[in-house]
């Protein structure tokens, strides 16, 4: 993998103040540089100058972005926008794809996570995963949870694994719904309850970030809703990374929204100014229904 | 969920964090992983290195057989010898040929006079020799009474001592080649008269006892006979079987039962196949034993299951849009099939039929049994002469005790893995051709 | 008439049928094709078919009639003290008779009652032919005409020829059936005349097998003779031999070529390791008993072991090596049947690749890599000319691999091949063994088909 290490390109940002300054003016429509503050105050994930390939084609165009401590933000777009992909760099996902190849600068913590010395395994279990259809292993109950914390080792003896597969399940709202039946194999629950199972599966390893991809777009209407409070809750303890299709999932989770568009961060900053005043004209469209 | 926080929550907050304690033991999951993929990789490894060591030991051994050593002697085609009462074409097929290689070697070599050392010498030429110089005769009438050098094959011990697989050091009594004979051959050899030539006649000759005149060109016949009638009778059932069962047939007990019939029968041992050639086509039926006809019907039956599931498998990818189209411009089921499904499914079923065809052609136990596996000198010209296959000639050369019939065996190996590699080729580069991803 | 130039005529003949149906559709109509029913080839198909189908039938019948029936006429006209040979003997005579007529044997070797009855029975033949050449082509015409004058302009000659070609295909599929049903039936008749002289208990269970000495008339089903146990016993140990081989060999190789290996090394290794499982099992046999049997007999004796130059050992590993391409491409399937939403599960948590193999995919597979290792046991068991070449002839019941055993494929094969009349014990016995293979394949192939397909079903 090439690394390409820039300073942050500044102009941009020098921009978007000016037009600040100037009043909101319109952008033009065919401008495809980040609007909004792409930094954050307390800065756990960042990244700059990213490019991500499939082969010859390019999925991420020149993207920057901060991701605030314990912050929930949301990516929105259309499909194929990119924002899966995005979400998928930051804990190094598309390495299990040949064709894929990333460039520009993701750091945790100040550690570039596509350094040559970085270890993925270390950085899977500080970055956890939920994806979009449920995919419990074909264990028990027990075992989807403890799965995590054996393979690392983070218990020392089997009162400890017990009390993290305890704790976990119960922060996924799924204890008071399994308790009685741990050794059941994981695939027989219903939809959302193995989709909370997967986030307990994550939150066990002790992360410090979540990325969920879609996680409620395979489940019902109730299930989302379960689903959307659990994310509540957790974000007091982790940071929360949300690809989502819906724009009221996306408003009702996060502080901060990330719009994007054919492979570019078009406009980030906080929900409620997305949702209510959008600067972009393509964010305005895809907001409003426009968006075709 | 509104549990306060556990003691073991605390303490893994307290703790280090995730990310340090995983450093801990990465080493060792690492290394871990590392042997896992070795053992991975030496499997593999070792499966090629046997396919190698497979490879080297049959070329090593069988290069050889390709040629033969043979030696130059001026014959003298002697009419009266030959023809004594005038007979014409009819006694000159029965003529004593080998009596002109004797008197030519007694020529050739004047100072041998006692029996016992003749019998050597004349050992020294394949007994078969005779043969060829009939064949000359009976094409060419304008020999007769005239001395031409010929090229006549070694016998398969002075071949197995030229080519170096009889050691000239040991004693004598333990050795096919005594003393004198290793004289002649020096002598003959220092007259340019003893070489190793391109041995023509292992792919032009039927089998023989002598490993010097002994050809594939009968076993080559015999397979291929064989594998033109299973490819008549298997491929256009096959396909009938596949586009039945995958476009028509419902779905019930009946249907079921043909799929388990032939899922089954494709993973039966090929011996039982055997057995049933032999109980029902040979003694219910009475076919002829022997004979490609009854070898490809037992093949046909034995290639059908994989034909079928391949051809289904092909039908399958065909994608129903292809179907829906067709039948929305009013074509009959029967033509939606033939005109757009077959035409798009056939080069899948092509690969099919030839994987098969290739198993059937490197089959050899069921043809034991129904008899294909006689000593068949004779050169087979149609489905019901008697006849052997490929794989049944190594069989039965792979039994012989002769020395020379080792190499002659990997060298029919090698022809018969040049047939197999160049199908499973074909079927490979058809399926690369034609293969499309809807 | 041989009954290929018959053929060749009714080839003809479907030819000529076609053109007239579809003239006379045509002709019908005056030209105005689209006041048919169907496409005027439809109505030539339909005639052709009438024209072939049923002479064709009757020329089968008559091809499966006429040898019975002249067999009786040729024993008629046969000497007195000929017809009354034990039937076997004059099976045997026949067989002459219809050997000089194929002209297998020269007739000058023959002697001159043999030489009658040839000549009777050739001409018999000829009549035959000639009646049969004379019934087809008649019939054919016949229904060609009678097809013909049922064609006019409203006829469905499209679903008459759908229905026919329906119909050939259903019979078509029915011959996995037909083949299932005569494999049991020729096998089990075999196996059931053979109880008759051998109880299935001293068969199953005896512990000597010695089918040679029971050739002699006073030992002939003497109990003991046919005790199948050392075959089993030898076809275990040979096929455990093999499994032991080729499961962890197969195994590996097809995690590392569908976990680890990058595009390129998978596109070579596979079809290179693919090339063991399509070199024929007489090249197989060659290579252990003229390679692998000396190495192992060199081997063993130079470390001290005294190792028959027929050991189970030398057969097994090399079957086994013949299976590794059968376990791995299978295996392979099954794992690449396992959910990539698994796989990306495990690693998300941080999982090595080693560890969501060993710990998902692994236990997530099993079910089908059993199935695969279960057919590879049939294929196995079932294995004849590896065996036939280099295990050996010998029934020793023993668990030793340095030892020569034989097995179940190895004696049918040595009981069926050569001379031998076909009702004496010894090539019934054959066809019991037979019986007992075909069973125990079945039963492990339907449960190991079972197996993969549940799984199929699984994570479909």
């Amino acid at each position: 993998m090439s690394y390409i290490r820039e300073s942050v390109p500044s102009h941009s940002m020098k921009r978007q103040t000016l037009s600040n300054v100037l009043g909101m003016k319109k952008i033009d429509r065919e401008s495809r540089e980040t609007v909004g503050a792409i930094t954050s105050s307390d800065t756990r994930i960042s990244c700059r100058n990213v490019n991500v390939f499939y082969g010859e084609k390019q999925a991420i165009n020149d993207l920057s972005l901060d991701i605030g401590n314990n912050e929930v933000i949301s990516f929105i777009g259309p499909s194929g926008c990119g924002k899966s992909t995005f979400l998928r760099t930051l804990n190094r996902m598309n390495d299990t794809i040949p064709s894929c190849k990333v460039e520009g600068e993701i750091k945790i913590d100040d550690k570039d996570i596509y350094h040559r010395d970085m270890d993925v395994v270390p950085l899977r279990a500080q970055v956890g995963m939920v994806f979009q259809k449920p995919n419990p292993f074909p264990k028990s109950i027990y075992d989807n949870v403890a799965y995590g914390p054996r393979i690392h080792g983070l218990a020392v003896n089997k009162t400890e694994l017990d009390e993290i597969v305890q704790n976990s399940l119960i922060k996924a709202g799924l204890w008071e719904e399994v308790k009685d039946r741990l050794d059941e194999p994981g695939t027989g629950l219903s939809g959302g309850q193995q989709q909370r199972l997967c986030i307990a599966r994550t939150i066990a390893v002790n992360p410090e970030v979540i990325l969920m991809d879609e996680p409620c777009s395979a489940l019902d209407p109730i299930a989302t809703a379960k689903i959307e409070q659990l994310i509540a809750e957790l974000k007091e303890r982790f940071t929360i990374v949300i690809v989502t299709h819906s724009m009221q999932q996306a408003a009702r989770v996060s502080q901060r929204t990330a719009y994007f568009h054919m492979g570019h961060l078009i406009e980030v900053g906080d929900t409620n100014q997305i949702f209510t005043n959008p600067v972009h004209p393509l964010t305005e469209d895809y907001i409003t229904g426009r968006f075709g | 969920m509104n549990n306060p926080a556990t003691s073991a929550d605390l303490r893994a907050d307290n703790k280090a964090s995730t990310f340090d304690i995983v450093q801990k033991s990465l080493a060792k999951r690492r290394s871990a992983e590392r042997r896992f993929k070795a053992y991975g990789l030496t499997g593999i490894m070792l499966g090629l290195m046997f396919l190698l060591v497979l490879f080297t030991s049959i070329i090593g051994k069988g290069y050889t057989a390709f040629v033969q050593t043979q030696v130059k002697l001026d014959i003298y085609f002697d009419a009266e010898w030959l023809d004594p009462e005038h007979g014409g074409d009819d006694s000159l097929a029965k003529a004593d040929y080998n009596g002109l290689i004797k008197k030519s070697l007694s020529t050739a070599f004047p100072e041998v006079t006692e029996r016992r050392d003749k019998r050597d010498l004349y050992a020294m030429v394949s007994s078969g020799a005779g043969f060829l110089l009939r064949e000359m005769v009976v094409t060419d009438k304008s020999l007769l009474g005239k001395t031409v050098p010929v090229w006549l094959p070694a016998d398969d011990d002075i071949d197995m001592l030229m080519k170096g697989h009889i050691d000239r050091e040991q004693d004598q009594a333990n050795r096919r080649v005594n003393d004198k004979q290793l004289a002649w051959i020096d002598r003959l050899s220092q007259e340019a008269r003893i070489e190793k030539h391109f041995n023509a006649l292992f792919f032009t000759a039927g089998d023989s006892r002598e490993p010097e005149m002994a050809g594939i060109r009968g076993a080559l016949m015999g397979s291929l006979l064989t594998l033109i009638g299973t490819f008549l009778l298997s491929f256009p059932i096959g396909v009938a079987t596949a586009v039945y069962l995958e476009e028509f047939a419902p779905i019930n007990k009946f249907t079921d039962f043909i799929e388990v019939n032939i899922n089954n029968l494709a993973a039966v041992p090929s011996i039982v196949f055997g057995l049933l050639g032999l109980a029902m086509f040979i003694n219910f039926f009475g076919l002829p034993r022997s004979t490609p006809i009854i070898g490809c019907l037992v093949l046909t039956l034995m290639t059908l299951p994989t034909i079928i599931i391949a051809g289904r498998a092909s039908l399958k990818s065909v994608p129903p849009s292809i179907r829906e189209a067709a039948l929305g411009m009013g074509a009959s089921k029967l033509q939606t099939i033939t005109h757009h499904v077959l035409p798009l499914a056939m080069p899948g079923m092509m690969t099919g039929s030839i994987i098969g065809m290739a198993r059937a052609l490197g089959e050899t136990a069921p043809l034991l049994m129904i008899g294909m596996v006689a000593f068949i000198v004779d050169v087979p010209t149609s489905f019901t002469q008697p006849s052997t296959v490929l794989p049944v000639q190594i069989y039965l050369w792979a039994d012989s005790p002769e020395r020379a019939f080792v190499e002659r065996t990997s060298a029919a190996i090698m022809v018969l893995l040049f047939f197999l590699i160049s199908m499973n080729g074909l079927a490979v580069y058809l399926r690369r051709r034609y293969e499309r991803r809807w | 008439m041989s009954p290929s130039i018959l053929l060749i005529l009714l080839l003809i003949l479907a030819y000529v049928g076609f053109y007239a149906g579809k003239k006379r559709a045509v002709g019908c109509v005056e030209g105005k094709v689209k006041f048919l029913h169907s496409l005027p080839g439809f109505y030539g198909f339909y005639v052709s078919l009438w024209s072939v189908i049923p002479a064709l039938l009757i020329t089968l019948i008559w091809l499966i009639v006429e040898p019975v029936w002249m067999t009786q006429a040729v024993t008629a006209q046969l000497p007195e003290e000929m017809i009354n040979l034990p039937p076997e003997r004059l099976n045997l005579v026949l067989n002459d008779i219809r050997n000089v007529v194929n002209g297998s044997t020269l007739a000058t070797q023959s002697d001159s009652v043999i030489l009658d009855a040839a000549s009777h029975y050739e001409s018999l033949q000829s009549l035959s032919h000639w009646l049969m050449a004379i019934v087809t082509i008649g019939l054919s015409m016949a229904c060609m005409w009678i097809s013909c004058q049922r064609i006019h302009q409203h006829y469905r000659a499209r679903n008459a020829v759908e229905k026919a070609v329906t119909g050939g295909m259903v019979i078509c599929s029915t011959i996995a059936i037909f083949t299932t049903l005569g494999i049991v039936s020729s096998v089990a008749y075999e196996s059931f005349l053979f109880f008759q002289s051998v109880p299935v208990f001293d068969f199953l269970f005896g512990l000597d097998w010695s089918p040679q000495t029971a050739m002699r008339s006073d030992q002939v089903g003497s109990s003991g003779a046919f005790g199948a146990i050392p075959l089993f016993t030898g076809t275990l140990l040979v096929s455990l031999i093999a499994m032991l081989v080729a499961v962890p060999i197969g195994l590996m190789s097809a995690i590392y070529l569908s976990e680890f290996a990058g595009p390129t090394f998978r596109a070579t290794a596979k079809p290179t390791l693919e090339i063991l499982a399509g070199i024929p099992t007489v090249v197989y046999g060659f290579f252990a008993a003229l390679t692998v049997a000396p190495f192992i007999r060199e081997t063993g004796e130079a470390m001290g072991l005294s190792v028959s130059s027929e050991s189970a050992l030398a057969a097994g590993l090399v079957m086994g090596v013949m299976i590794i391409p059968f376990v791995s491409s299978l295996s392979d399937d099954v794992i690449n049947a396992v959910p990539q939403s698994l796989r990306d599960g495990a690693y998300a948590l941080g999982a090595t690749q080693a560890e969501t193999i060993k710990q998902i995919i692994f236990p997530a597979a099993l079910p089908g890599i059993v199935g695969s290792i279960l057919l590879a046991v049939s294929r196995a068991i079932g294995e004849t000319m590896i065996l036939v070449m280099a295990a050996g002839l010998s029934a020793n019941l023993t668990f030793n691999p340095f030892e020569a055993v034989t097995t179940v494929t190895v004696q049918i094969v040595t009981l069926l091949v050569g001379d031998q009349e076909f009702d004496s014990p010894k090539t019934l016995a054959a066809f019991a063994l037979g019986l007992v293979l075909f069973v125990v394949t079945l039963m492990l192939n339907v449960f190991a088909l079972y197996i993969v397909r549940k799984y199929r079903e699984q994570y479909e």
